[in-house]
C-alpha cells in the first residue's frame, strides 16, 4: 500500500528512519507550522498586559526547565527534587558578572544570548557533578541525594554575602538591534526571545530523543541491566542526563533572570522544584508535548487559585486562614487526581483528541 | 430668528457651563496600590496592615479629605510572593497609580530597579535599611530595624545596673535582613557602645528554645535582643519561663530580660506567649492602642466606623497600614494646595519636602514624620512598651538611637 504522507489513518511505517520522522504526516507539519506563526503573530494583533504577558513569559521560561526534567524524570527515569537549583545556578552565573563586573556590564546587556548559554553551560556541570551519585544511588536514595543539592544550594545562597544573602541582585536590561529595551518592550521582547529558545530546544530534545543518545535513556529508564548487556553504559547515560538537565535548567534561569532583571533567593526554593516535577507528572512525563501542557497547566492553575484565594482572603480573617490554605490544597489535589485516574498526564488526553480526529468520522 | 438662535446659543452655552461645572465638580481620581501578604506567611501582619490601608481610603472620600477628588486604593493579595508581588505591581502600573505601598523586605528589594525607572513613591511595610540602598524612591514609615535594635542596645546600656558590660545575645530571623541589624549592633559596638555581645542566634522553625536558652544562661546573657516575627518570639519567651529564667523585672541578676524590635512584639504577642511575655520590651514607632491619646482615640472610631472587630483594631499593623496612606494623602493635598498636578513626581518632590516646619504629625506615631534628600526614614523617634499585667504599657519617652546617628553622619 502506497503511504500517503497527507493522510494517515493508521501505522504505515516501511523503515525505522520512517517511524523516526519528526512529523508523521504533511498535515502534522501544516497544523505546527500555523501554530507556530499564531504564537508569533497573537501579540502584534492582540494588546495584553503587562501582567498577563509576565504570566506568558513565565509559562515559557518553565516549560524550557520541564524539557530537562522531563528528560532527566520522564525519559530517564531519574527523580529529582532539586531542578530549581539547577535554575538556581544558571540564574546565580548571571549574577556573579553582576556582582564583579556591574549589572550593565556590557558582557550582560549585549552579549546576552552568550550569558544564556553560558548559564546553561554551568548548569550542565553542576548537573553532571550532582548526577555522580546516580553512578551508585537509584530511586529514593537518588531523589534524596537531589535534595541534599536543593539543601547544600539553598544554604550557601543564603549565608554567602558575595551573593547578597539571597537578595536580588540586578541585571541590567539588554540592548538589541533597536537599542535599549526599554520597559515597554521588556515582556514582548523576552516573549519572543523565549519562545525562538522553546522551539530550538523542542527541536533539540525531539531530535535527541531520535538519536541513540535518546533511546540509551529511554532504555536505561526502562531496564538499567538489560540496557548494559545490550551494550549501553548505564552510568553515563544517568550522568549525561543529570548534565543535559541541568543545562536546560541552566538556560531557564538565566532567561528567568533577564527576565525578572534580578536573581533572589526566593526563585529557586524546594517549592519550586517540586511545582516544576508536578508540572512534568500533570503535563505527562515522558512525553515531549507534556513539557508545554504541564507548565501551563500549573501556572494558569496558581494564578485562578490566587485570586479565589484573594477573595476568600478579604471575606475570611486571618485567624482560620482558609484562604491561605487554597493554595497547597489546591496544588495537591490537582496532583493527586492525576496520579490516580489520568496518571499519563494531560499529553494522553491530547493523544487522544489527536487520534480522534484522525481517525473521524470512524469511531475512535 | 435672531431670539431663537440667541435663545439656542444661550441654552448651548448654560449647557456647556453646567457640564463643565459638574465635570469639575466629579474631580479628579488618584490611585494608589497596596500588595502584600493577606494569605501564606505573615497574613497575620498583612490582613490587619490591609484593613488599615482600606478604611482609610475609605475614610478620605467619605470625609472628602481630598476634596472633590477621590483616592482609589487597590489592594492585592501577593501571598508574600515576590512574583506575585511583581505581577501586582504590573498591573497597578497599568491602573496609573500615583503611589505605591509595598510589604515585603524580598519584593521591595526585588522590585527596587522597577521604582526607580517608573519614579513612583513607595512605603514599603518593611523598615530593613538596605530598602533605602541605591534607591532614590523607596521611604521607610518609621525608623529601620537597624535604628531600633541599636536603640534597643542603647537602653539596655543606660539601664543596666550590674557591674560590668550588659552581656546580650540577638535572637535574629535567619534572613539578611535580619543580620542586616546585627551588623549594625556590631557597628555601633565598634563605635563605643557598652554592650558585651555574646552571641547570635539565627532562629530556625523550633518549637522549644531550652538547649539555646541553656546555651545563653551558661554564657551568663543578661538582654536577648529580638529582631524577628512574633512566633519564634513567644516560643522563646514560653521556653523561658518554663525553665524559670525570665527576668521578673528589668534587668534581674541572673535571669534574661527580653527586647525586641517592630514585628517582634505588639499586642498579638501576648496572644502567643500568654503570662511569659510579662516583662517583655518592646519598641516601635507606633502608637498602640493602651496608649490612650487622640491618635489611638481616630483608630478606634475608624476601626469601629468600618466594623473591624477587636484585634484589627489593636493591632499596631492596622495602625501601620493607616499611617503610610495618611502620608500618602498628605502628600496628594499639600501638592494640590500649590497648585501643582497630583502626579507621582509631586508626590515624590512633596515628600522630600516634609521635613522641619513641614513635617507631618499623623497622630498615629510618637514623633514627626521627616522626609529629605537624605533622610528616607521617616519617624526618626522610637516608643518603649513594657507588658504589664498582660497589657503594653509606655515606658518613658519617645527616643533616638544616638548611635545610628553617629553612623549615619
Amino acid at each position: 500500500m502506497a503511504e500517503n504522507r497527507w493522510l494517515a489513518t493508521g501505522n504505515f511505517f516501511t523503515s525505522y528512519r520512517a517511524e523516526q520522522r519528526i512529523f508523521l504526516t504533511h498535515i502534522d507539519r501544516l497544523i505546527f507550522v500555523c501554530f507556530l506563526v499564531l504564537l508569533f503573530a497573537w501579540p502584534l494583533v492582540f494588546e495584553v498586559s503587562n501582567k498577563y504577558m509576565l504570566v506568558i513569559d513565565s509559562i515559557l521560561i518553565a516549560i524550557v526547565a520541564v524539557y530537562g526534567l522531563n528528560l532527566l524524570t520522564g525519559f530517564g527515569g531519574l527523580i529529582s527534587i532539586g531542578h530549581a537549583a539547577f535554575m538556581g545556578v544558571g540564574a546565580y552565573t548571571l549574577a556573579t558578572f553582576s556582582r564583579i563586573l556591574g549589572s550593565d556590564h556590557v558582557l550582560l546587556t549585549h552579549f546576552w544570548p552568550l550569558m544564556i548559554l553560558l548559564a546553561g553551560g554551568v548548569g550542565a556541570v553542576f548537573g553532571a557533578v550532582v548526577g555522580l551519585p546516580a553512578l551508585r544511588l537509584k530511586h529514593l536514595y537518588l531523589v534524596i541525594a537531589t535534595l541534599s543539592f536543593q539543601m547544600i544550594f539553598q544554604w550557601v545562597i543564603n549565608f554567602s554575602k558575595f551573593l547578597n544573602q539571597g537578595q536580588t541582585i540586578a541585571i541590567g536590561r539588554v540592548f538589541w538591534f533597536a537599542g535599549k529595551v526599554a520597559r515597554k518592550e521588556h515582556y514582548f521582547f523576552w516573549y519572543y526571545v523565549i519562545l525562538i529558545i522553546v522551539v530550538i530546544l523542542g527541536f533539540a530534545v525531539r531530535n535527541l530523543l531520535r538519536t541513540r543518545y535518546g533511546r540509551c535513556l529511554v532504555a536505561v529508564r526502562d531496564n538499567d541491566r538489560a540496557a548494559d548487556a545490550m551494550g549501553m553504559h548505564p552510568g553515563f547515560t544517568k550522568v549525561y542526563a543529570f548534565a543535559l538537565s541541568g543545562f536546560f535548567a541552566g538556560v531557564a534561569g538565566a532567561l528567568h533572570a533577564y527576565l525578572w532583571r534580578g536573581v533572589g533567593f526566593e526563585s529557586f526554593t524546594l517549592h519550586h522544584s517540586i511545582s516544576y516535577l508536578a508540572m512534568a507528572i500533570v503535563g505527562g512525563l515522558g512525553t515531549l508535548v507534556g513539557s508545554f501542557f504541564g507548565p501551563a497547566a500549573i501556572l494558569m492553575l496558581e494564578l485562578q487559585v490566587e485570586n479565589f484565594a484573594e477573595l476568600v482572603g478579604h471575606y475570611i480573617t486571618a485567624v482560620g486562614d482558609v484562604a491561605t490554605a487554597f493554595r497547597p490544597l489546591s496544588f495537591g489535589l490537582v496532583i493527586v487526581l492525576f496520579l490516580m485516574f489520568e496518571p499519563r498526564g494531560i499529553a494522553n488526553w491530547w493523544r487522544i483528541a489527536r487520534t480522534y480526529f484522525k481517525l473521524w468520522p470512524f469511531r475512535y | 430668528m435672531k431670539n431663537k438662535q440667541f435663545t439656542f446659543t444661550l441654552v448651548l452655552l448654560s449647557l456647556l457651563l453646567v457640564l463643565g461645572i459638574s465635570s469639575h465638580a466629579l474631580g479628579e481620581t488618584y490611585k494608589i496600590g497596596l500588595s502584600l501578604a493577606i494569605t501564606g506567611p505573615t497574613s497575620d501582619v498583612g490582613v490587619p496592615y490591609s484593613k488599615g490601608v482600606e478604611d482609610y481610603c475609605k475614610y478620605v472620600n467619605d470625609e472628602k479629605l481630598l476634596g472633590d477628588d477621590k483616592l482609589e486604593c487597590f489592594i492585592r493579595d501577593d501571598g508574600y510572593k515576590t512574583e506575585v508581588t511583581k505581577r501586582n505591581l504590573e498591573d497597578f502600573l497599568d491602573e496609573n497609580i500615583v503611589f505605591y505601598l509595598n510589604y515585603s523586605t524580598g519584593s521591595t528589594l526585588a522590585l527596587r530597579p522597577d521604582f526607580e525607572e517608573e519614579k513612583i513613591p513607595v512605603l514599603p511595610a518593611s523598615f530593613h535599611i538596605g530598602n533605602l540602598v541605591d534607591s532614590n524612591y523607596i521611604f521607610l514609615p518609621i525608623s529601620s530595624y537597624s535604628s531600633q535594635a541599636v536603640g534597643l542596645a542603647e537602653y539596655v546600656v543606660a539601664n543596666h545596673e550590674g557591674s560590668g558590660k550588659p552581656k546580650v545575645a540577638m535572637f535574629l530571623h535567619p534572613s539578611a535582613f535580619g543580620r542586616a541589624s546585627r551588623d549594625d549592633v556590631e557597628k555601633a559596638i565598634a563605635a563605643g557602645l557598652g554592650i558585651d555581645l555574646v552571641e547570635v542566634v539565627e532562629h530556625g522553625k523550633d518549637l522549644d528554645n531550652t538547649a539555646m536558652l541553656k546555651r545563653f544562661q551558661s554564657k551568663g546573657v543578661q538582654y536577648v535582643i529580638s529582631h524577628t516575627v512574633q512566633p519564634p518570639v513567644a516560643t522563646m519567651l514560653k521556653g523561658a519561663q518554663s525553665l524559670g529564667m525570665a527576668a521578673s523585672k528589668y534587668g534581674e541578676a541572673g535571669k534574661i530580660t527580653f527586647l525586641g524590635a517592630h514585628y517582634s512584639g505588639g499586642p498579638d504577642l501576648i496572644g502567643l506567649a500568654g503570662s511569659a511575655a510579662e516583662g517583655f520590651i518592646w519598641t516601635t514607632s507606633y502608637k498602640i492602642m493602651t496608649a490612650k491619646g487622640p491618635g489611638t482615640d481616630a483608630q478606634f472610631a475608624l476601626a469601629k466606623r468600618y466594623g473591624r472587630d477587636e484585634s484589627v483594631a489593636n493591632s499596631q499593623n492596622y495602625t501601620n497600614g493607616i499611617m503610610v496612606v495618611q502620608v500618602a494623602v498628605e502628600t496628594m493635598r499639600r501638592a494640590k494646595a500649590k497648585g501643582k498636578k497630583v502626579t507621582r513626581a509631586s508626590l515624590y518632590d512633596e515628600l522630600l519636602t516634609m521635613n522641619g516646619y513641614n513635617a507631618f504629625y499623623p497622630l498615629t506615631t510618637v514623633g514627626p514624620v521627616t522626609f529629605s534628600k537624605t533622610d528616607r526614614e521617616g519617624v526618626d523617634t522610637l516608643q518603649l512598651y513594657v507588658v504589664k499585667g498582660g497589657v503594653f504599657h509606655e515606658q518613658g519617652l519617645p527616643f533616638a538611637s544616638e548611635y545610628m546617628k553617629k553612623m549615619q553622619q
